[in-house]
């Protein structure tokens, strides 16, 4: 309750200071622009005709890079978890891949495929993929045998147990794979539009950034997090709708 | 059903499992259709082992196990199975849940609905049919898994500690419905529990097994009338049935 109403005030106390500081003088707005000079930032991104353009790309990049990756996540996960020689020969390489850095592949993606959104929906898979796989690995083998005897002592097909009992269990668990892999998304997005790109967020920072309009850039920062807590939200409500057990499940 | 359907035999059965456990030795017991079995021994005596062996869900590695007078190669859909844990799915409701087995089966839900809505009755959980395990407390949950055992009147029922988590007024209850409903239903029930008057009270007959390997040390027979009530613990016989089970156990140390 106290956490519920500090942690605002505490926001709207920093601004203030933050704003104080600037007005004062202390501080470069070249360095840290004032928050009112942020706001005016927005206002003129908001009012500008050519900024949906920008937003709706990246959006596009990261949702198509989240689907594309998710699914075919999900897909290689099952795949690996009911072909034993599958496993053994692929997991080796998910987990090399899994401690690489990807962003180091941004230039390579745009060699490959161009300066257009292909490129960059292929960084945002690329980022996105791993923590899918392995959280749809972990929960497909999360069942217990009790459950499994059970549908054992029923006689059930190997089909029957995978939709009735191992995809649900599994699904808490690909869900929180989700929620990780759609912030990803959006990172590869971005990181591979820093790198070249004729539309989308991340060439609007580095544009404005070369061009020194630091309060621009900010006011840029302030959209691409907002867009960052509002698919993450999305993700929440979804989660809570479909896997409404998950918490008593892990809470007991 | 035929006649014999609820036969079980169990003939100088071994299991060694592949870590090299003996976990039973030349184990016989016969068991007649309506017959209430216990299998009654401390820890690591193979008692489970044996429930799995009688279901299908494991393979003896010597002797043979007949269900109905067929010899038991995998699981069968005649044979309901319990466990210690109620093994309730927490995404499906209490009705869901108990109409697994018709799905399972490939059974048509809607026919099956007001049976389990009558078994649910049975057991006393109308009105919580739409309730999720979660909302349940131990005892509805296990009222909740008998349910589902009951949905396809399977005619033998093996039941692996069903009891054990709950407390004594609990289990003392469940103990009594449980009787209620095998009286009204006749199955061929085989108890597993650690509890002799748990054993005692319920069976017509206990097999008192021992560890190091698994075996069978004695068959008790139970001398008290059906139907039972909590009174009878207080009889002389039920004193002496259980003290006699309590000596074979105490042998095996």
């Amino acid at each position: 309750m106290r956490a519920a109403l500090l942690s605002p005030l505490s926001f709207v106390g920093i601004l203030i200071l933050w704003e104080a500081v600037a007005r004062a003088g202390w501080v470069s707005p070249l360095v840290l622009p004032a928050p009112s000079r942020i706001w005016d930032g927005l206002v003129i991104l908001f009012t500008a005709d050519w900024f949906p353009q920008h937003v709706w790309m990246t959006t596009a990049e990261t949702l198509i890079g989240f689907f594309v990756g998710g699914v075919a996540a999900i897909a290689l996960g099952i795949l690996m978890v009911n072909v034993q020689l599958f496993k053994e020969v692929i997991y080796p390489y998910v987990v090399a891949f899994q401690v690489m850095p990807k962003v180091v592949l941004a230039p390579i993606f745009i060699t490959w495929f161009g300066f257009g959104m292909e490129s960059k929906v292929v960084m945002a898979i690329a980022i996105s993929f791993f923590p899918v796989v392995i959280n749809t690995v972990v929960g497909l083998e999360s069942v217990e045998e009790n459950e499994l005897l059970l549908m054992r002592s029923l006689v059930a097909s190997r089909g029957q147990v995978f939709w009735k009992l191992a995809w649900p269990t599994a699904l808490p668990s690909i869900f929180a794979g989700l929620k990780t892999s759609l912030t990803l998304a959006l990172i590869g997005a971005l990181v591979a539009e820093f790198v070249t790109a004729k539309e989308g967020l991340g060439t609007l920072i580095t544009t404005f950034s070369f061009e020194l309009k630091v309060y621009l850039v900010f006011a840029v920062i302030v959209v691409v997090s907002v867009l960052g807590l509002v698919l993450y939200g999305i993700m929440e409500v979804l989660e809570r709708k479909i896997v409404f057990w998950r918490r008593s499940r892990f809470t007991g | 059903m035929e006649a014999n359907a609820g036969a079980i035999g169990v003939s100088a059965v071994s299991k060694v499992f592949p870590s090299g456990l003996e976990a039973l030795r030349a184990v016989s017991v016969d068991i007649q259709p309506g017959e209430f079995v216990s299998f009654v021994g401390p820890s690591g005596c193979g008692k489970s082992t044996l429930l799995k062996l009688v279901g299908g869900l494991l393979e003896p590695s010597a002797g043979e196990v007949t269900v109905g007078g067929r010899k038991v190669s995998g699981p069968r859909r005649d044979v309901g199975v319990m466990f210690q844990t109620s093994v309730l799915f927490p995404w499906r409701t209490v009705l869901e849940n108990v109409l697994l087995p018709i799905e399972v089966f490939g059974l048509e839900r809607a026919a099956a609905l007001d049976k389990a809505r009558g078994i649910l009755r049975l057991v006393g959980l109308d009105g919580r049919e739409g309730a999720y395990p979660r909302e349940l407390s131990g005892g509805m949950q296990q009222r909740a898994a008998l349910s589902r055992v009951l949905i396809t009147d399977p005619p033998i029922i093996l039941m692996d500690e069903p009891f054990g988590a709950l407390d004594e007024f609990t289990r003392e209850r469940m103990n009594l419905e449980l009787l209620r409903i095998w009286g009204e239903r006749g199955q061929t029930i085989i108890f597993v529990t650690h509890s002799i008057n748990e054993a005692v009270f319920l069976s017509d007959r206990i097999v008192v097994m021992g560890t190091s390997p698994g075996r069978v040390l004695a068959v008790v027979d139970v001398p008290l009338a059906r139907p039972r009530s909590i009174e009878v613990m207080k009889s002389p016989d039920f004193a002496r049935t259980a003290f006699e089970a309590r000596e074979y156990l105490g042998v095996a140390r």
